[in-house]
């Protein structure tokens, strides 16, 4: 004891020491290397200490250190430098941009590589690009943002799921989202909520906080991809969460925003004049028999929206010794939608820890907990759903009565009295992590035990009151996915001479178990019971359990000479249980190679290309998303099958023993470049993807008594060509200003489909929807519809196109022709960011351009039948009444009139647009402004426009150009019932440094 | 130190060697194929799994049984479904969702039972005598018959037609195991003749009728009921006459109720033969159900279905008519008017109400007009009709009161109507007879009788995929 206590009162004499030692002052100006300008905001601090001090405006800065003292000078974007003091008083030095360094590093598969010398293409997005956007979920943040990535916002609906692909849809049935590996541990995507109307339910990465996230790595081709083996095909991204800092004064960061949001635009529905004259005028033409209808007018859709609110609070600290470093981080966020009843709150928290325990052990852990409980409202294709039925509802239907009571409105239901009185709650609990050990076995050989977990619950509560389904009712459905994997690996790195050897050599197993108990019932008392234990009649029990397992070997081999001639190759060996025995295994590979031409004598000699690599590749990855249990034939029990209070069984699915993977094959051939004093940056990609055994549902004649069953048999190809290009336009004393863009041109084709069906023109098809198709020869999201021309201004008919092009009053299916794809032509982004002094500016735009999107809700709005239970777009009331008319929709006594509504391509649109996605306006109080006081680091304020501006096609008719509601379905592209409209947000936030 | 390594990697090598068995995995919510027939047990259970999809409202759920009554003059549909609405307003095409779901789920009940009557012969087991095997195929012969007789009358003209030498449905009598085939339609003529085949083999191995439980299982007397309706349909009205006699000579099994409280979810003497529904089964689909469809919002229905100006009209030259009285009543329909609904379907809120596939009613009225096509006005017709008008509050009829053997027939089909609105009778009531399905209206034109608007348009997705199929002409 004593001897402890006689310790500490050494160190803190040593300590005391340290402070009194600050006999001296050390000024100094610090300059970037690239045009000698001074540095404004460089971190200096005294080596081994907490002291520090950042550079003014110009650069210049002043510490009081003593003489053993080493100050280091660290700048975001620049390399870090030390300087001893000794006996210097004016300590000046440049810092080297991190973009002429060789060190700068990306996250790949296992590990991380040099990005000059890497000869994998992967698009990294840092904190620049990511930090303060008021986003949900990681996804979000890929919008227009790296070259390659289609990113569609299904809706605005809170926590809608996404449809993300990279370099094209790699699969036609399976599932088309990109992998998701958190700090080295895969994700689980199964989705644990239903749709409520929506083809897919919400957002299964909805607790993985954007705050926590360094920086995500979009691995693209067959050399980044293939070590991920049979779970690569669609990409991977690899999202790195905020680490401790080594040697470094601990930051604490307050970050905190709110924000307004509200919908970009609505639909012009009828009011109640219009609607009764409509009617009048229909059936009076029709010759149909007058009726009688209220005068009551209730506005729906703006009653069902309002200004969404959002909040987000987040505080972190982060720093760490030699031996130890962290970061600890905790978000609040709060958000309601601009839809009733749509509400969000999150709270998670992270802890991120390594500590140098000997010489030769290092441990760690990266672990995240949280926990969002939502207000769901049902989407799209439900009468459930607030703007759905706001549209489709009577506006002579009242939603209370004259006592002030609501009232049920029937099948399209009074959403404003659902909103307020039942129930519809999600919480989705997640605990992501993993524990690691780093054993240096020799100097050159590091041996990695990593253990991850992923637990992703969902809880979903719904309750009924009697006014809306009598007798009220209940559900509770719980749900988790539970991920456990075991990851080893050794690595080995090391120098001969001029060549430098990597070799990866690792093996992972990987097991999930997907649980879920959902109980209901109906009967309740009374209103006041919430529970289905309450309930007189239960209508379902269901306990479902599935279990998926995965084996893995993998190994990689890097091979570089003199910094200029690069090789790597790649495998990888899964065994997955969701194939039949005879197909258990699979075997990826990657072969690459890279030229680093800037660094050959012939290129020395010129100073306008500072940085010049080619580099090819080629390899397989797979994709076995294809249910757990595919290749059996089943029978299966439950409510479907029992009759007369006795359990059955049914036959549920036919046998398929010889199905195995999806297998991709990718050439990619790239060129990245710096030049103009490393000023511009320039990649350009070619891939060409071609997917074979391309797992199909083969639909089946229906009496076969099935739909349809997996089969390996399609192929089908994406090929394009990225573009990723920046340059720091301006760069000198106070003003900067950068400019981003990247493109992404994409060709989709379906090479093969045998044993699809074949349409009557002899074209081999998969239904997708009952508008959309993929076909051989053309691309996986083809609409199929019958072409409206339109009305006729002579005879005030609607006609449609014949297949053989003649003009036609009869509607018929066999008339449908291809009119388009859903998939675009050209995706991308474009950026600009600009500074003077502490002021900064950024805007962010997304574009698309060249597909086409379906609003089927039309359909239902655009029915001109006087019977119709529904309300009606006001475009109806343009129908054409006199010759000549040009006019939206045909004469009322038409035979046509009751067909306007068919599906055919009145309601398909051109999807092109052009978004502002964000735009923001910051300040940041300079270090001089902030005085002497030692409290506050750095103090920014900003505020964030989301969705300012939209550029659309000049007639698109719906809310939104930028819809998919069936997300990483990759049969469905670009189709919407009545998706919820992109909120359009303003935020206002602060960043706060101490 | 040296140790520590050497551990470290053979605890690497072992983790690797240690795994692959964990890649064994099986269900656990389904059964192989081979399990679901390896016991007496487990075959018992795949036949109640016909009966249960059977139950969905594709197939005997109301779903075609509204169809049937709306594309006629019993009811009106005005709700807001758009596939439901081109149906009522005869602009129907083949795309249709609704039409296309009816076709897949008739033939999942029709592989599911031709999956029991290709697989119980080979089991092998002792629990499974001779005559549960036997009785088990009976059963699933009735299913297969009556399923195929339902979706006939969706797509197919009636049998009056060309005597039936039109196309009707594709028969399908294998299960599929994996090899698809592309069958091409039967004719009508063929339909029935395979109906009344499966029912003719099926009865006698079926059992009598017993606990109430047992008028939602296949029995010797919903056989005989549906052979007398395949019969009458057909227009061989001796055997229709014949075969509604075993059900008239059964008294205590087979009786007229006294009231109309035996609508609801409980099978009583009334009922031939029943879908049994509970809660479970066909409660809060979302989009449907006999309750859901006759039933308006106000008590938890959508008020799709409103009883047609034709029937109100018909009712209301007899006001007091008890069916009308207390079997009907106003509500505000799904098109927010006034209507008169169905009281029939009482339970909107989970729609455990008995399908009423057959009635001992409709049995009575089958002979009644059987008798009457056969040997004019006569007093057995007379009895059996007057036991149903007395049970609505109405004079009996007499030896006189019709002038001719047409009228008398004409008096009992609008008996037939009034008695069994509804529930899914109407449209082949007046096909069979040569009538059109609606005289008034816009739509009057297309429904007259052999219209081709008049049968719905195979799905497209199967013209698409079985180039064997002919569409309907029209569509």
């Amino acid at each position: 004891m004593t001897k402890r206590l006689l310790l500490s009162i050494v160190s803190l004499c040593v300590f005391a020491f340290q402070i009194m030692a600050q006999d001296r002052t050390i000024t100094g100006k610090v300059t970037s290397s690239e045009d000698g300008s001074g540095l404004p905001g460089v971190s200096i601090t005294v080596k081994g200490t907490s002291q520090g001090t950042t550079t003014a405006t110009d650069g210049s800065y002043k510490i009081g250190v003593g003489s053993n003292a080493t100050l280091v000078f660290s700048f975001v974007g620049f390399t870090n430098r030390e300087a001893k003091v000794g006996s210097q008083s004016v300590i000046n030095l440049e810092l080297q941009s991190n973009s002429e360094a060789l060190s700068e590093v990306v996250v790949i598969g296992y590990g991380q590589q040099s990005k000059k010398l890497s000869t994998q293409t992967i698009s990294t997005l840092g904190q620049k690009a990511i930090a303060n956007r008021p986003v949900l979920s990681p996804q979000d943040l890929l919008q227009g943002q790296a070259a390659g990535v289609q990113m569609v916002g299904s809706s605005g609906l809170l926590g809608a799921n996404p449809v993300i692909r990279i370099r094209g849809a790699a699969s036609i049935t399976g599932g088309g989202q990109p992998l998701f590996v958190v700090d080295g541990v895969p994700l689980n995507d199964g989705t644990l909520s239903g749709g409520q109307g929506a083809p897919v339910g919400l957002n299964p990465l909805l607790n993985i906080n954007p705050q926590d996230i360094e920086s995500m790595s979009i691995l693209k081709d067959a050399a980044a991809v293939s070590i991920y083996g049979s779970r690569g095909a669609n990409g991977v991204i690899l999202i790195n969460t905020k680490k401790g800092t080594v040697d470094k004064k601990t930051e604490i960061n307050f970050d905190t925003y709110t924000g307004f949001s509200d919908p970009t635009s609505l639909i012009p529905m009828m009011n109640t004049t219009q609607f009764v004259g409509y009617v009048g005028e229909y059936r009076a033409a029709r010759g149909l028999a007058p009726v009688t209808l209220s005068n009551d007018y209730f506005d729906w859709p703006t009653n069902v929206v309002r200004q969404g609110r959002t909040n987000n609070v987040s505080l972190s600290a982060r720093g760490g010794s030699q031996n130890t470093t962290f970061f600890i981080g905790g978000t609040y966020a709060t958000e309601s939608g601009f839809t009733i009843g749509n509400d969000l709150n999150r709270l998670s928290g992270r802890l991120n820890l390594e500590h140098k325990a000997t010489k030769f052990l290092t441990i760690g852990t990266n672990l995240s907990i949280s926990n969002v409980t939502m207000e769901r409202i049902g989407a799209e294709n439900s009468t459930f759903a607030p703007l759905t039925s706001a549209y489709l509802q009577l506006p002579n239907v009242l939603p209370r009565n004259a006592a002030g009571n609501f009232v049920n409105t029937g099948f399209i239901q009074n959403v404003i009295g659902i909103e307020e009185l039942n129930t519809n709650r999600f919480v989705a609990k997640r605990t992501t992590g993993n524990v690691y050990a780093d054993f240096k076995i020799l100097k050159d050989l590091v041996f990695r035990t990593d253990f991850g977990m992923d637990y992703n619950s969902g809880d979903g509560k719904q309750r009924q009151v009697d006014l809306f389904t009598p007798t009220g009712s209940a559900s509770r459905d719980f749900q988790y996915d539970s991920k456990w994997l075991s990851t080893n690996t050794l690595k080995y790195n090391k120098d001969f001479g001029k060549s430098t050897i990597g070799v990866l050599a690792g093996y992972s197993y990987e097991t999930a178990l997907f649980d879920r108990i959902l109980v209901a019932g109906t009967g309740f008392a009374s209103d006041g019971l919430p529970n289905v234990v309450s309930a007189a009649t239960p209508t379902s029990t269901v306990e479902e359990r599935s279990e998926w397992g995965l084996e893995s070997q993998f190994g990689r081999f890097n091979y570089g000479f003199d910094n200029k001639y690069l090789f790597e190759a790649s495998i990888r060996r899964d065994g997955s249980s969701r194939f039949g025995a005879d197909n258990r295994y699979a075997l990826f590979y990657a072969v690459s190679g890279g030229w680093v031409l800037s660094e050959e004598k012939f290129m020395k000699n010129q100073s306008f290309i500072n940085f010049l690599k080619l580099t090819a590749s080629y390899g397989t990855a797979g994709n076995d998303r294809i249910g757990n249990f595919s290749s059996l034939d089943l029978y299966g029990g439950g409510v479907l099958s029992d009759y007369g209070g006795a359990p059955g069984l049914r036959p549920t699915q036919v046998p398929n023993r010889s199905l195995t993977w999806e297998e991709t094959a990718q050439l990619d051939l790239g060129l990245s470049s710096t030049f103009f004093k490393n000023k511009i940056n320039l990649s350009v990609n070619y891939f060409d993807k071609i997917t074979s055994g391309i797992l199909l549902n083969v639909p089946f004649p229906f009496t076969t008594g099935f739909a349809s069953a997996s089969r390996n048999v399609g192929k089908m190809q994406n090929r394009g060509v990225e573009f990723d290009f920046n340059a720091n336009i301006f760069d000198k004393g106070d003003f900067r200003w950068s400019l981003g863009f990247n493109a992404t041109y994409l060709k989709n084709k379906v090479l093969e489909l045998p044993e699809a069906s074949i349409d009557p023109d002899g074209n081999r098809f998969v239904p997708g929807s009952a508008a959309q198709r993929a076909v051989v020869g053309r691309s996986l999201n083809e609409f199929f519809l019958v072409e409206a021309i339109g009305v006729n201004p002579t005879s005030g008919d609607l006609e449609w196109r014949t297949k053989e092009g003649n003009a036609t009053t009869t509607y018929s299916a066999n008339n449908r022709v291809f009119t388009g794809s859903a998939i675009p032509e050209w995706t991308g982004g474009i950026n600009t960011n600009m500074s003077y002094k502490g002021i900064d500016f950024s805007a962010q735009f997304s574009y698309s351009y060249g597909n086409k999107v379906l609003i089927d809700g039309l359909r239902f709005t655009d029915n001109m039948s006087a019977t119709a239970g529904f309300n009606k777009s006001t475009d109806l009331l343009n129908y054409w009444k006199n010759p000549g008319d040009v006019a939206f929709a045909p004469k009322l006594s038409s035979t046509t009139a009751p067909l306007f509504n068919q599906p055919s391509t009145l309601q398909l649109q051109d999807g092109s647009f052009m978004r502002l996605r964000n735009l923001s306006v910051g300040y940041t109080v300079p270090a001089a402004l902030m005085g002497k006081q030692k409290i506050v680091r750095s103090l920014r304020i900003y505020a964030m426009g989301q969705n300012l501006l939209l550029l659309k096609a000049k007639n698109f008719r719906g809310p939104d150009p930028e819809v998919s509601a069936d997300g990483p379905n990759n049969q469905v592209l670009g189709e919407s019932f009545f998706a919820l409209p992109q909120a359009k947000t303003i935020t206002f936030g602060l960043n706060l440094g101490f | 130190m040296k140790n520590i390594k050497i551990a470290i990697l053979s605890a690497l090598v072992l983790i690797g060697s240690s795994c692959s068995d964990r890649l064994e995995l099986l269900p656990e919510q389904s059964l192989a194929g081979s399990q679901a027939f390896s016991s007496a047990a487990n075959a018992e259970a795949t036949l109640r799994g016909v009966y249960s999809q059977s139950q969905l409202l594709e197939v005997f759920g109301s779903g075609p049984q509204i169809i049937f009554d709306y594309q006629a003059d019993n009811t009106d549909f005005v709700g807001s479904f758009p596939t439901l609405q081109d149906i009522n307003g005869y602009v129907t095409t083949s795309p249709n969702a609704t039409i296309q779901v009816y076709w897949q789920v008739h033939y999942r009940v029709i592989n599911a039972a031709n999956s029991v009557l290709d697989n119980v012969p080979t089991i092998k087991d002792p629990a499974l005598t001779a005559d549960i095997s036997k009785r088990m195929i009976a059963e699933a012969k009735f299913l297969r018959a009556i399923t195929h007789f339902n979706l006939l009358h969706m797509f197919g003209q009636p049998f009056q037609i060309q005597n039936g030498n039109t196309p009707g449905v594709p028969l399908l009598l294998k299960s599929f195991t994996g090899t698809i085939e592309f069958p091409v339609r039967a004719t009508v003529a063929e339909c029935y003749a395979q109906i009344v085949k499966d029912l003719n083999e099926a009865l006698p191995d079926l059992p009598a009728v017993s606990t109430p439980a047992s008028r939602g299982r296949a029995t010797r007397g919903a056989a005989a009921g549906f052979l007398s309706r395949v019969h009458l349909y057909k227009g061989e009205f001796q055997l229709a006459a014949d075969f509604a006699n075993q059900i008239v000579t059964a008294p205590t099994a087979y009786s007229l109720a006294a009231n109309y409280s035996f609508y609801g979810a409980t099978p009583t003497a009334e009922h031939v033969f029943v879908i049994v529904n509970s809660a479970t089964d066909n409660g809060r689909t979302g989009s449907g159900g006999w309750a859901s469809y006759h039933r308006p919002a106000a008590n938890g229905g959508r008020g799709d279905c409103a009883m047609s100006p034709s029937l109100e009209t018909s009712f209301l030259t007899q006001p007091t008519d008890r069916r009308l009285v207390d079997l009907t009543a106003f509500g505000t329909a799904a098109d927010t008017q006034r209507k008169r609904m169905s009281l029939k379907f009482p339970d909107a809120a989970n729609n455990t109400d008995l399908a009423p596939l057959m009635r001992t009613s409709e049995i009575y009225l089958n002979r009644a007009e059987a008798l009457a096509e056969l040997n004019g006005i006569n007093p057995e017709s007379l009895t059996l009709v007057n036991g149903i008008r007395a049970r609505a509050g109405l004079p009996a009829w007499t030896a006189t009161t019709f002038a001719t053997k047409a009228a008398f027939i004409t008096a009992i089909l609008e008996e037939r109507r009034k008695e069994l609105c509804f529930e899914g009778h109407r449209r082949m009531d007046l096909l069979r007879k040569g009538l059109p399905l609606r005289t008034t209206g816009p739509t009057a034109p297309l429904a007259i009788y052999g219209g081709p608007k008049t049968v719905l348009p195979l799905p497209q997705r199967e013209i698409d995929l079985n180039k064997g199929l002919v569409q309907n002409p029209s569509y």
